[in-house]
């Protein structure tokens, strides 16, 4: 696998309204050029080049990554690893991942990094979450029961390949030629990848009923009444999932394959609150308590009142976890709670801003 | 562990069929038979140990006790075993806890809103569906358990009514699941995380008779999922 440097610049992800973040990465694309000149762009906001060259030139990886940190003008994160996926998720916490270390690296992180959504589902099932889990399953097994692309998702996970359908944007030439001013059909334009087909086939007579009854009740409540889940990327309850209407595009996308550094380990909150609530949290002296700048409790809790309501005993707590909600910008600091009232009822508090919400609860 | 995947296509009615036609038909049901799976540590609640079709079963707790994890963990085998499911009147449905329960997230369709038509919702739905989980805004009227339990019978589908506080399902549930006694596992005051909640599950009802009267489940556990609490709540 080649080794490479891989530049990702969270801001430039997603093209905005105004269409700006095409001609800012095509920026960061022309400074980190001129430093190296094999510098490619892998999609929207993601550049890659090959280490081996400027890491000789340069005096090691690091001075390449430093380099290259000085002369790109935009929040970036940049790493280095054998292969592309790994390489990816490196820039995402800016680390060198030393060569041969890709399958160490990658064991801890989810399936879903994949941005396989329904083989995350079924591994997920079969008691499988991390790559390092996936990677011990025999490799056999994995193209006869679930073919080809798992096949590939299996050697990525293994350390063996480090390309993915989907990881490259094959459209990201023609949108940077465009952003450039240039003639965008001057190269061959290369058409997206088919859409991931399922895993169990087409629709079945029981499918079909169902549909049916799904259409009715959207008959009667409206499209967005009837919604599927979907797991996603996330830190938060109601990041890591989403719900969609059924029978829309969405409710057929996957992830977008981002970890979730702070996320709580399971058993996850049964009802995620759609519209937090408003909680007030008091030590043995009636003061609230609040969460200080070193992610601390300033006092030890003892009563709960959710929205105003009267004040339980808290019987036990745990956290805080301290959560930032674009933790590679450092944009908004949150600290999470679980609590656990002398009913029995255990809640997931939030605070933020010296205010304490429910979020989630654990019925 | 894939020998007993639920997408194998070999299914035993596709086996019994004659020389030529087995590859040429689908079943219409993915689920045969007149029962719907439930995971294990549920099956001594119910006689037969599964979900019987054309059956109400209600589930009643304290709220934030854990009705709504044993609800949804009854639609969990179901779901995996190719079952459409529906779950109607969770406002706030937490899909990564669905989904660690052990349903099947391309299985299940959640109506969060129904408003007033909660039981229209939920008539629909059993006519599409195999499993029908419903959570009434209130008290429910006479009339609608009784046309849902019909409708039920009808399609031979599964109602699951989910019940909080003191309410109460006007028809009797063919089978009446509660939760008592609950307890968090895993915080103290300040360290560790919720690990495990241990719930005592109560059985009665006109199908319960010869039943365990009562159980106790780890609802969930730490994995997620829903265990027999004879071990800490990291057995399952």
């Amino acid at each position: 696998m080649e080794r490479l440097v891989v530049i990702w610049c969270p801001e430039l992800l997603e093209e905005g309204t105004r269409g700006e973040e095409a001609r800012r990465f095509a920026r960061v694309l022309a400074r980190a050029g001129e430093l190296c000149p094999w510098v490619h762009p892998v999609r929207l906001g993601v550049g890659a080049l090959p280490a081996r060259g400027p890491a000789r030139f340069f005096g090691g990886e690091e001075a390449v990554v430093s380099r290259l940190a000085e002369v790109v003008d935009e929040e970036a994160g940049i790493g280095v690893a054998d292969g592309l996926f790994a390489a990816l998720l490196a820039a995402r916490s800016a680390l060198i991942v030393p060569p041969g270390g890709t399958a160490d690296f990658l064991g801890p992180w989810s399936v879903a990094t994949l941005a396989r959504p329904d083989l995350a589902v079924t591994l997920q099932r079969l008691g499988v979450t991390t790559l390092g889990q996936f990677a011990a399953l025999p490799a056999a097994s994995i193209s006869d029961r679930f073919g080809a692309d798992a096949a590939a998702c299996h050697a990525v996970a293994r350390g063996e390949s480090g390309e993915l359908a989907g990881l490259r944007d094959r459209s990201i030439e023609r949108r940077l030629r465009v952003a450039r001013g240039e003639d965008p059909d001057r190269g061959a334009d290369v058409p997206p990848p088919p859409s991931q087909p399922g895993f169990f086939g087409g629709a079945s007579e029981a499918d079909a009923r169902a549909a049916r009854s799904f259409v009715r009740v959207q008959e009667r409540l409206g499209i967005e009444a009837v919604l599927m889940g979907r797991l996603q990327s996330g830190r938060d309850p109601a990041g890591q999932s989403v719900l969609v209407p059924w029978g829309s595009p969405e409710a057929d996308t996957g992830p977008s394959g981002a970890p979730w550094p702070g996320r709580l380990p399971p058993p996850a909150p049964s009802d995620v609150l759609q519209v937090p609530l408003r909680a007030d949290v008091a030590d043995a002296g009636g003061r609230a308590v609040e969460v200080s700048g070193r992610g601390l409790l300033t006092a030890g809790l003892e009563r709960l009142s959710v929205d105003g309501g009267p004040w339980q005993p808290v019987v036990g707590w745990a956290g805080p976890w301290p959560v930032t909600e674009r933790w590679w910008s450092v944009r908004r600091r949150r600290a999470r709670l679980q609590v656990v009232t002398a009913d029995g009822v255990a809640r997931l508090l939030c605070s933020e801003r010296g205010q304490w919400w429910v979020e989630a609860l654990y019925d | 562990m894939f020998a007993s995947h639920a997408g194998d296509p070999s299914s035993p009615r596709s086996r019994e069929l004659p020389a030529g036609l087995a590859d040429r038909v689908r079943p219409a049901t993915p689920v045969a038979g007149r029962t719907l799976p439930v995971p294990p540590p549920l099956a001594p609640l119910f006689p037969g140990g599964s979900l019987r079709r054309g059956t109400t079963t209600t589930v009643a707790g304290q709220p934030g006790h854990g009705a709504t994890t044993l609800a949804l963990a009854l639609l969990a085998a179901a779901s995996t075993a190719g079952s459409w499911c529906a779950a109607v009147g969770l406002p706030d449905p937490g899909v990564v806890a669905a989904a660690g329960l052990g349903l099947d997230l391309r299985r299940v369709v959640f109506v969060p809103h129904p408003g007033s038509g909660w039981a229209e919702a939920a008539g629909d739905l059993l006519s599409g569906v195999d499993a029908v989980l419903v959570r009434p805004p209130g008290r429910a009227r006479l009339t609608a358990a009784r046309h849902l339990g019909a409708r039920a019978r009808e399609r031979q589908a599964a109602l699951v009514v989910l019940l909080e506080g003191a309410g109460a399902w006007p028809e009797g549930g063919d089978l009446a699941l509660s939760v008592g006694a609950v307890e968090w596992e895993g915080v103290g005051r300040g360290h560790g995380h919720l690990r495990g909640r241990r719930a005592e599950v109560r059985v009665s009802g006109r199908r319960a008779a010869g039943r365990l009267a009562e159980c106790s489940l780890w609802l969930p556990a730490g994995s997620g999922a829903v265990a027999v609490a004879d071990d800490g709540p990291e057995a399952a």
